[in-house]
Order: structure tokens, then C-alpha cells, then sequence
């Protein structure tokens, strides 16, 4: 059945297709008026943010629709037959054998009770009448082509014996098994750290040529998926902004969506950080062979409690802060990055010593009111940052009221201030949290670190929860305070090419410990720690739209 | 799952045995009267009350008292009934077993329809079958025993129907049939009451994993909804339905004492009834032991085989 | 808030709640007769046009006396839950604040008291302080004591790790404060949640002791005591027994569709997808 129609048909060709949700608030649009084609052995790149209905189209496509879902009468097919007109027994065959899924989070796209090589086979059961053990053999080939070292082993084990990148690969060849005409990814490598990923990456290029399956990727991120497809589709609030062969849409985007995505990527020939400080100046802040450990109990505790395994977050970390300084920490997670940044913003009890301002702290309760005011924190998410049930001003102006900033008849007009400085209209300070939008938290977020006027602002990855777009517009808006205070910074994060942009020296970390700790310029330098090296191989520079210099070029295979 | 583990758990059960019993014998001592004045009531001189008290041995200190039970208690001699001139642990004996007979009977009736009735609500979510058996274990769920048994008994023994007895007890040993038409009403009145919280808490597990991303999963590789229900969904919501008929195992034990006082079923709740009444402190001591015992161990199998079926802890 | 009255069970629970409330509130004012006085010629009837639901073995009119006893049954319940669940929650956010041994200890101590089945723990506590409604409600709210406390430490230990807590601390917040303005607002929804609930437990496990002669005591008209009195008689009139005994039902339902409600509209799983 597969292969139908004639050479030129596409595998996947949506046209005219709508979609909405009946909601008790009335209808929403989730896809309005979609035109995508994806050819054999192409892979399309679907780009879009959140809300943008990237996810709406994929259930679509495998009609797995909640009951509110209203279509009106545009077209999804494979290889030429109307899927919409297939019954639901004919999907089900379709579903695993046809058109495959891959997932975002293996960790919970897997059911932790069944061993990883049955959830295999049962696809190979279902779809070709394969018999236990058929489908057992068959699902371990599968696995071994999947660059899995032991793949007996692995088909034996339960998901939680399995890395992310292991159970990533499985669920890869579960969707490989059948040898479908299309494959639907949906974000796969998001979950998994960045070495693991760019391996995931590499796999799916390596599978695609072999089999020449034709591919949907949908992912958020633009610069991956220019390294993984040849053409790409724009998706904003419902509706294909743009689409096109992914070498021109990149080099000449067309529309200002388009163009606004592609310089939100982080490249790091783009500075846009501050003057570099003085490097004479004796060190802000600094920690100095920084321990801490996980699970450690007090003597009752441990009697009443049996004590887990102890488990080391730092493992003598040193670092120095410099006034006016942007300090870039880097690693994946449980690399220890968030454990410092706790420290540092006494969270977390530690052994070993913060200094600042030639004042020594070698505990957490050792921190005073004068040492908590100089050194702020800004989180990751800013849902859960700032308090659901207090109004904005109130939020701003609590740091004003301990730390005795302004009299209490200047407050709101410093928050009015402080609002403005973080580019929100001050008339938000009445509002709730709930009703502002993630960058606009996070800003409210930021401008309550600042109200402190600080020295030190620690930032533990707070672009991460946001969309590519507003993640621009909050680095840039810190980078701005920087300037206008001179503030020093510590930015947390694990995207190496926006710390590139921002950072005067960066440090890595991986696995509690401090590896590297370099200036930026000298990111390419050999000596750099194989680390390092790695990290920086696993996220190439995406392409840089309208280039006219050739020599600048640098786009990726 | 290591023996250590078990070890420990067993050492908080025996911990909180302790505590629950002393802390019944010292609620009992700070009550007003005792067995002895009891026994004699209006007849009682201070002089004849004294004397009682001191052959029943009241008038000892209470921690010798109590220290005095334990040791019985670990010897395997529960005491004597103050009120009865029984062993304890021949009256208690004989009403374990009763009660033991009727928290089986409803709890195995409970368990083969509440769960299946569970899962049903929470595959056919929003149909009408979901609303019934919602409705059903919503009111069944608001309804206190006495109010259950009370109606049963009006709809099902009065003298109009009188299709079954309205209280007593009939061993199997004497004649089965009698034994099945007298356990019938209080097992159902406990087994309606369990069913309706337990099919609710089960509905609502099952419908968690339903809309869990494995499931999703599941079906879009193509697999019939037959399959992905026996072999992902089910075995997924066993863990928490244990956790959930484990919970209400205390809901059970205390409807048992309410059940029997109303359809005069020979067990450990009436005996504790009777035994509350009359300062009867031996036998509160011990049936309060036998209780919380048998809770706290039924938390602990429940607890051990919940690690049982996660792999997560069975093969840590 | 009025999303709760737009599902079903928020509806059903918010109907059955207002006539509890009218009945509580106004009963004794609607009823049409004296609850006490008795109607010898008409022992013992069905529903009629003189008395709405019937009499019992004195003559005295059911309606009335149903009336006149919804304050104390709910009352109770009410009473109960509160005394309980202020308790329980006091413990419960010193054990979830303070943390380290004394939370163990807290922590231990409830182990052990829940070890009890409730019913048990309220039968030994009313015996020690004799029948009656009042001693049988600070028994009750002692019996949920543990139980509440449970619930509010793990409410105030899911909010103690969010991120403005985190950022109050940082700040170096008086403990009070935080407490007060950031933990505590933010936890209450799940206990009052659970609070709902338990009303609909204590109004149950309240007559089960007005029917075992531990709680109310006669002439009170609280709902379980008359169906405890009117036994004897339930072959030959089954509305004496099944009035009180409905009612009992409805006003629990009444709490626990709310409460299913309220806990529904809490859950922040259930928002609207874009």
C-alpha cells in the first residue's frame, strides 16, 4: 500500500487545513488556513514558539484530536489518500507502521513498568504479524542500528536503567521499526543535554539517508533546525508565516517574523555585553573551594531517618567576580551551576568560603542583611518567581521596604521607576502575575533584583523558560542594567553561544566541579579542556541571515 | 528492598503499638470508675469496692500495672476480663475470628467489583455508565453505616420482605446456609460503603494514567485500545489501587465496630462496645492491640507489595 | 471562584449546601410544628397533608423535628472540622517551617496517632470524656487532628521549594514574614480543600456517635440520635429511620461534591490548552 500514486507525490501534503478547540470561553484557533508539503526523503523543519499550534498540527496529522476539536474541510494526506476519510481501525494500522512519532521526553513517553524491549516489539507484533520472539530479534537489530552498544541488554532493561539518550534511541527505533513513509519529531532533543543531543542529531541524519524516510521536525529551536532540515516552515499564532528551502529562508527571510526569529538566535560573533572590566581591580565576590553535599542529616534526623546515599552538588568550586564583570558559568544539568548560584545567594549550606568585599562567610548563616542586599538572585521560571497573590507593586516594593531604599512616601513612585527600567508600563504595578506574560514576569523578576541595588546579580538560567524571541530582549535588557548601574553579573546558563554574547570570562562546570574558566575571546583556543572542546563541537554556529561577505559565511551541512 | 528495610519497618510498627496501647491504658485509668465498682454497682460499699479492687489487682500503681500487661502480653497471656472471669484471650479469641470473617468477606467483595467498576468509570469516562457508577459511589460514599445498614434492614428483613434475618450470627461450621444469610446484610452494608469510596479513588487513579504521555504513546504506534489498556494502563494503576484499598482498611475497621453493634454480629466491635461500657480494661486493652495491630500490619504488606511493583525498587 | 458553580458536581454541591444552610439557619422559625409535641392520634404515619414526613412513635412531626435538629448534626460537623482542622494546620506548618528533628519528631508522633483507625480514636476519647455533643465534638476534632496536620506539612513543604519563597529567603526576610505573606496564603487551598470533606466525615462519624447514645442525648433531635430511637419502630413506619438517615446523607453529599469541586478548580492541571 505504501508508495501509492504517482513519482511526484508528496508524502505529507496539508492544504487549507483549520483547526479550533470549543472552549467554555468560546472557540480558539490553533491553525488557521495551513499549507505544508513534505516531499520523499525531505525533512521539513516546523519552527514556531510556544502557543504557536506546532503541536496541534502534529495530533492532527496523526489524528489523535480531543473531542473539542473542530476541523473545517482542508486536506491531510499521505502519499495522495485523504487521512481524514480513513475510519479509526484503518488509522490504528496506520499509526506505527505508516506515520511514526518520536517524542520530546523519553522519560515519560515510556511506561516505567514494561521492559524496553517489549514496548519495541510490540510495534513489529502489531504491524507485521511478527511473533515474540520474531519481533525480540528483529527490535534488537533495530537498537544495534540505533548505535546501541549492547543491545540484548538493553532490550532486557526497565526505562529507568536507561540514560536519556539511551531511551531517546529506543524510542527512535521503535519509530523506525516498521520503516514508515513519515516520521513526526516533536521536539526530541529538547529534554536531553546538549552532548547528548547533537549524538540524537547525528543518529536521525545517519538513519535518514539510510532509509530515506521523509521527516516533520518540529522543534523550537531555529538554529537546530538548520542542521537537520532542508526545508522549513515558519509557524506563528496558527499561521505559516513562511516557508521555503532552509538555505534561502535563512539567508533571506522575507518576512519580519521570520527576520525576528533568526537574529534572536544566539550567534556568538554578536556582541552585545558591555565594556570588558578592569582587570586590576580586586575581585567582588569570590568562593573559594566551595563543597557541598546532598542528604546530610543531623544526628536526630539520621536516627529517625536513615540516610540516602550522600550525594556531592560541588565539589571545590573557586571562582572570582570582578566589579562591572559578566561571568559566564556553563554546564549541563547536575553539573552543580544551580548548587553555586544557591550558595552564593545563601540557599544552601556549604563548606569552604564566599568572600566579599574582603569580608569572608564560611557558612550559610554567616551571611548578614548587608551581604543578602549586595548579592540578588533572578530564577529560572518565571512562573513560579514571583508570588501569585501578590500585586506587582507589592512585590517591587518589598526589597525597597527591608533594605529602608527610599522613605515609604517615595516607594511607588520607585516602582514606577523601577518598572520603566525594565522597559513595562508602569501602570502594571497593580497587576497580578498571573496576569502578565513569561518575558514580562521575568523582566518584573529582574527589576526586583535591581530595586536592591545591588552589587552582584546572580542569574540562574533565566532565559531558559522562554521563548527564542523574548529571550533576546531579557538578555539584552540585562546586559542594559549592567551598563546603566554597573552591576556585576554571574549568568548561569547552559546555552554556550548566548553566554559567548554576553560574558567577559566564562567557567564551565560539569559534575560538581569546576573544569575551565577561560575570556571569551579565547572559547576556540586549543588549550580549552576536553570539556569544553565538546560542548562547543555539540553547538555549532547556526548561519547568519543576509550576509554579504562570503568570508563570514559560515553555514553548516 | 532490603531485609534492613523490613527490619525497620517492622521496629515502627512495634513502636507505634506501644504508643497506641499505652496510650489507651492511660485514657483508661484517668477514667471515672472502674471494673470494680462496675461489677458491684449500686451494691458497692467503699469497703466491698476496695476489696475488689485489690483481688482484681486495681489498686497497684498504674506503671506497675502496665508493665505487669506487657509482659503478659509478650508471654502470649492477654489477662483476665475483669467483668467476664474469662481468659482474654478466650473471649477475644473466638470475636477475632468472627470479625475476621465478615472485614474478609467484604473486603473480597469489595475488591472484585470496586476496581473493575473503577476502571470501567475511568475508560468510559463521560458516558453515561461513568455517571452512574460516579452517582453510585458519590452517595454511597455520604452515607454513614448505621444509616445503610438501617435502610437495608428496613428494605430487606422487615417483617414485609423478610428475605434475610436482621442480626446474629450462624457459624459456617452449624449449617452454611444459615451462615450466608446471616453475614449477607452486615457484609454488604460494609461492602457498599467500601466499593463506593474505592471505585472512586479508582476511577480517579486510572483516569491519571490514561492521560499520562506513555499511554499517548501507545496508541499513536497503532496499538488496539484492548492492548494498551491490559498491558500499559492496567498494570500501571495496580500500585495506586493497593494504596488506596490499604487506606480505607482503617475506614473498614472502624465501620466493623458500627456494624456489628447493629446487627448483633459476635465480633471484636461489639466486644469493644461492651467492654467500653464497663471499664472492662484487660479486654479494651487488648482488642485496641488486635486492632491497631492488624492496621498497621495491613499497611505495611500494602506498602511492601507497592515497592513490589514498581521495578524502580524491585530491581534497585 | 465561580468556575466551581459551572461543573456539575460544583452545581449539585452548592444546591444541596444552600438547603442545608436554609434548614440550619431558618429551621426552627419554617418548622410547622412544635418538634416536641406529640400527636397520639397519628403514631406512626407515612407522609400525609398534615405532616409532610410523617410522624413517629410518639406523633411527633418528622419535618419538624428534621428541622429543628439540622443545627446541632451541622453544627457539629462544622464545630468539629474547624477545631481540627485549626489544630491540625497549626502543627502542620510548624513541623513543614520548622523542619530538622522537629519536624521529625512531629512527624513520628502523627505516624503513630494515625495508626489508630479513626473510629477507634474517637470512641476511646469520648468514653474518657463521657457522651454529649460537646465532648464528642473536641473527639472528633482530635481524631482529625493528625490527619489535617499531615495534609497542611505537605502543603507547606511544596510551597517552601517554589521560587518566590526561595527569593524571600535570599533576601534575608524575617522567618515571620515569610510564613506568613508567602507560604501560608499560598497553601491553604489544599487544606480547606480537605477541610470541605471532612465536614461530610465529621457530620457522618457525629451521628454515628448520636447513634450509638455517645453523642446528642435525648430530647436533642440531632439526626442520628432519632434514627437510633426510632429502631424499634423502623418496620412499622421505615420513614422514622429513613428521614433522619437520607438527611444525614444529603448534607454530606452536599460537602463532599463541593469539596470535589473546589479541589477541581484548585488543580492547575486543568488549564485551558492554546
Amino acid at each position: 500500500m505504501s508508495g501509492a500514486g504517482e513519482p511526484g507525490t508528496p508524502v505529507l501534503e496539508v492544504a487549507s487545513y483549520s483547526l479550533s478547540y470549543r472552549t467554555p470561553s468560546g472557540p480558539l484557533e490553533a491553525l488557521k488556513d495551513v499549507d505544508l508539503t513534505v516531499e520523499r526523503g525531505h525533512t521539513l523543519g516546523l519552527v514556531g514558539e510556544s502557543g504557536s499550534g506546532k503541536s496541534s498540527l502534529a495530533w492532527s496529522i496523526m489524528r489523535y484530536l480531543p473531542d473539542n476539536a473542530v476541523e473545517n474541510d482542508g486536506r491531510l494526506s499521505l502519499l495522495g489518500e485523504d487521512l481524514r476519510a480513513c475510519s479509526p481501525a484503518e488509522i490504528l494500522e496506520i499509526r506505527g507502521s505508516r506515520i511514526a512519532m518520536v517524542f520530546q521526553d523519553p522519560g515519560t513517553s515510556l511506561n516505567p513498568t514494561l521492559r524496553l524491549g517489549e514496548q519495541l516489539a510490540e510495534v513489529l507484533m502489531r504491524h507485521q504479524g511478527l511473533t515474540q520472539q520474531q519481533a525480540w530479534a528483529e527490535g534488537e537489530a533495530a537498537l544495534a542500528r540505533t548505535g546501541i552498544a549492547r543491545p540484548a541488554d538493553m532490550m532486557r532493561r526497565f526505562p529507568h536503567e536507561a540514560s536519556g539518550g539511551e531511551k531517546q534511541r529506543v524510542v527512535i527505533a521503535t519509530a523506525f521499526a516498521c520503516n514508515p513513509e513519515l516520521i513526526v519529531f516533536d521536539e526530541p532533543t529538547t529534554a536531553l543535554d546538549t552532548i547528548t543531543a547533537q549524538q540524537i542529531l547525528e543518529l536521525f541524519g545517519r538513519l535518514r539517508e539510510e532509509t530515506g524516510v521523509a521527516a516533520l521536525y518540529i522543534s523550537h529551536d531555529l538554529g537546530l533546525v538548520s542542521r537537520v532540515a532542508q526545508d522549513v516552515a515558519v509557524i506563528n499564532r496558527g499561521e505559516i508565516v513562511e516557508s521555503g528551502p532552509c538555505a534561502e529562508v535563512f539567508r533571506a527571510p522575507r518576512r519580519p517574523y521570520t527576520r525576528a526569529l533568526l537574529e534572536a538566535v544566539p550567534r556568538p560573533d554578536q556582541w552585545l555585553g558591555t565594556a570588558p572590566p578592569d582587570p586590576a581591580a580586586p575581585a567582588l565576590l569570590t568562593a573559594e573551594g566551595i563543597r557541598v553535599e546532598y542528604g546530610a542529616r543531623s544526628w536526630l534526623g539520621r536516627l529517625l531517618n536513615p540516610p540516602a546515599e550522600a550525594f556531592l552538588g560541588a565539589k571545590d568550586v573557586g571562582f572570582a567576580v570582578r566589579p562591572g564583570e559578566l561571568l559566564g558559568i556553563v554546564g549541563e544539568s547536575g553539573s552543580g551551576k544551580s548548587t553555586m548560584a544557591k550558595v552564593l545567594s545563601g540557599l544552601q549550606d556549604f563548606d569552604g568560603r564566599v568572600g566579599f568585599e574582603g569580608r569572608g562567610f564560611q557558612r550559610r548563616r554567616a551571611f548578614d542583611r548587608a551581604y543578602r542586599r549586595a548579592v540578588q538572585i533572578v530564577f529560572q521560571h518565571p512562573d513560579a518567581s514571583l508570588n501569585p497573590r501578590q500585586r506587582i507593586s507589592e512585590i517591587l516594593s518589598r526589597p525597597l521596604k527591608l533594605y529602608d531604599i527610599v522613605p515609604p512616601e517615595r516607594r511607588a513612585a520607585r516602582v514606577g521607576e523601577l518598572l520603566e527600567q525594565v522597559r513595562l508600563p508602569a501602570d502594571f504595578a497593580g497587576r497580578y502575575p498571573h496576569q502578565l506574560s513569561g518575558g514580562e514576569k521575568q523582566r518584573v523578576a529582574i527589576a526586583r533584583a535591581f530595586a536592591a541595588e545591588p552589587a552582584v546579580v546572580i542569574c540562574d538560567e533565566i532565559t531558559a523558560a522562554l521563548d527564542v524571541s523574548v529571550q533576546a530582549s531579557v538578555a539584552r535588557l540585562l546586559v542594559d542594567l549592567q551598563r546603566e548601574t554597573g552591576t556585576a553579573c554571574v549568568f548561569i546558563t547552559h546555552d554556550l553561544n548566548l553566554v559567548r554574547q554576553l560574558a567577559h570570562r566564562i567557567g564551565v562546570m560539569n559534575r560538581g566541579e569546576l573544569v575551565d574558566m577561560f575570556d571569551t575571546a579565547e572559547a576556540d583556543a586549543p588549550e580549552r579542556h576536553p570539556y569544553t572542546r565538546a560542548l562547543l563541537g555539540a553547538m555549532p554556529v547556526p548561519a547568519a541571515p543576509e550576509t554579504t561577505d562570503p568570508l563570514k559565511e559560515r553555514s553548516l551541512p | 528492598m532490603t531485609f534492613g528495610y523490613l527490619l525497620r519497618r517492622l521496629a515502627a510498627v512495634l513502636l507505634v503499638l506501644f504508643i497506641v496501647t499505652f496510650a489507651v491504658f492511660a485514657i483508661t485509668m484517668i477514667l471515672p470508675g472502674n471494673a470494680a465498682i462496675m461489677i458491684l454497682g449500686e451494691y458497692g460499699t467503699p469497703e466491698s469496692v476496695a476489696a475488689l479492687e485489690r483481688q482484681l489487682g486495681l489498686d497497684r500503681p498504674w506503671y506497675v500495672q502496665y508493665a505487669d500487661w506487657v509482659g503478659g502480653v509478650l508471654r502470649g497471656d492477654l489477662g483476665q476480663s475483669l467483668r467476664l472471669s474469662l481468659p482474654v484471650s478466650e473471649v477475644v479469641g473466638q470475636a477475632f475470628w468472627n470479625s475476621a470473617v465478615l472485614a474478609v468477606t467484604a473486603l473480597v467483595a469489595v475488591t472484585v467489583i470496586a476496581i473493575p467498576l473503577g476502571v470501567v468509570a475511568a475508560i468510559r469516562r463521560g458516558t453515561a455508565a461513568d455517571l452512574v457508577i460516579g452517582l453510585f459511589a458519590y452517595i454511597g460514599a455520604s452515607m454513614p453505616e448505621f444509616v445503610t445498614a438501617t435502610l437495608l434492614l428496613v428494605f430487606l428483613a422487615g417483617p414485609a420482605t423478610g428475605l434475610l434475618p436482621a442480626g446474629g450470627f450462624v457459624a459456617p461450621g452449624e449449617s452454611f446456609a444459615g451462615f450466608v444469610s446471616h453475614v449477607l446484610l452486615p457484609a454488604g452494608t460494609l461492602g457498599l460503603i467500601l466499593t463506593a469510596h474505592i471505585s472512586r479513588q479508582v476511577r480517579s487513579e486510572m483516569s491519571d494514567v490514561l492521560a499520562s504521555d506513555y499511554i499517548r504513546a501507545a496508541r499513536l504506534k497503532g496499538l488496539r485500545e484492548r492492548r494498551v489498556i491490559r498491558r500499559h494502563a492496567l498494570p500501571n494503576s495496580l500500585a495506586p489501587a493497593v494504596a488506596v484499598i490499604s487506606l480505607d482498611i482503617g475506614y473498614l475497621l472502624g465501620g466493623i465496630i458500627v456494624v456489628e453493634e447493629i446487627f448483633a454480629w459476635p465480633g471484636l466491635g461489639r466486644l469493644l462496645i461492651y467492654a467500653l461500657e464497663n471499664r472492662d480494661l484487660p479486654v479494651i486493652q487488648a482488642v485496641t492491640l488486635l486492632l491497631a495491630t492488624v492496621y498497621a500490619l495491613s499497611n505495611l504488606i500494602a506498602d511492601i507489595v507497592i515497592a513490589l511493583l514498581d521495578p524502580r525498587v524491585r530491581y534497585a | 471562584m465561580p468556575e466551581i458553580l459551572r461543573s456539575p458536581t460544583g452545581i449539585a454541591g452548592a444546591v444541596l449546601l444552600s438547603l442545608v444552610a436554609v434548614a440550619v439557619l431558618a429551621g426552627s422559625f419554617v418548622a410547622p410544628y412544635d418538634p416536641q409535641a406529640f400527636h397520639p392520634a397519628t403514631r406512626l404515619t407515612g407522609p400525609s397533608a398534615a405532616h409532610w414526613l410523617g410522624t413517629d412513635q410518639f406523633g411527633r412531626d418528622l419535618l419538624s423535628r428534621l428541622l429543628n435538629g439540622a443545627p446541632s448534626t451541622i453544627g457539629f460537623g462544622l464545630g468539629a472540622t474547624l477545631l481540627g482542622v485549626g489544630a491540625g494546620t497549626v502543627i502542620g506548618v510548624i513541623a513543614g517551617t520548622a523542619g530538622g528533628w522537629v519536624d521529625s519528631v512531629i512527624m513520628r508522633v502523627l505516624d503513630g496517632l494515625l495508626a489508630v483507625p479513626e473510629l477507634l480514636f474517637t470512641l476511646l476519647i469520648v468514653t474518657i470524656l463521657g457522651g454529649g455533643m460537646g465532648q464528642a465534638m473536641l473527639a472528633v476534632a482530635l481524631a482529625f487532628t493528625p490527619g489535617m496536620a499531615r495534609i497542611a506539612r505537605s502543603s507547606v513543604l511544596s510551597i517552601r521549594t517554589r521560587e518566590y519563597v526561595l527569593a524571600a529567603v535570599a533576601r534575608g526576610e524575617p522567618g515571620c514574614y515569610i510564613v506568613l505573606r508567602e507560604v501560608l496564603p499560598n497553601a491553604l487551598g489544599p487544606i480547606i480543600v480537605e477541610a470541605t470533606i471532612r465536614v461530610s466525615f465529621a457530620i457522618m462519624i457525629g451521628a454515628t456517635l448520636g447513634f450509638l447514645g455517645l453523642g446528642a442525648q435525648p430530647p436533642s433531635t440531632e439526626w442520628g440520635l432519632m434514627v437510633a430511637e426510632g429502631r424499634q419502630f423502623m418496620f412499622r413506619n421505615p420513614w422514622v429511620v429513613a428521614v433522619p438517615g437520607v438527611a444525614i446523607a444529603l448534607a454530606a453529599l452536599g460537602f463532599n461534591l463541593f469539596g470535589d469541586a473546589l479541589r477541581d478548580s484548585l488543580d492547575p492541571r486543568r488549564s485551558v490548552r492554546g
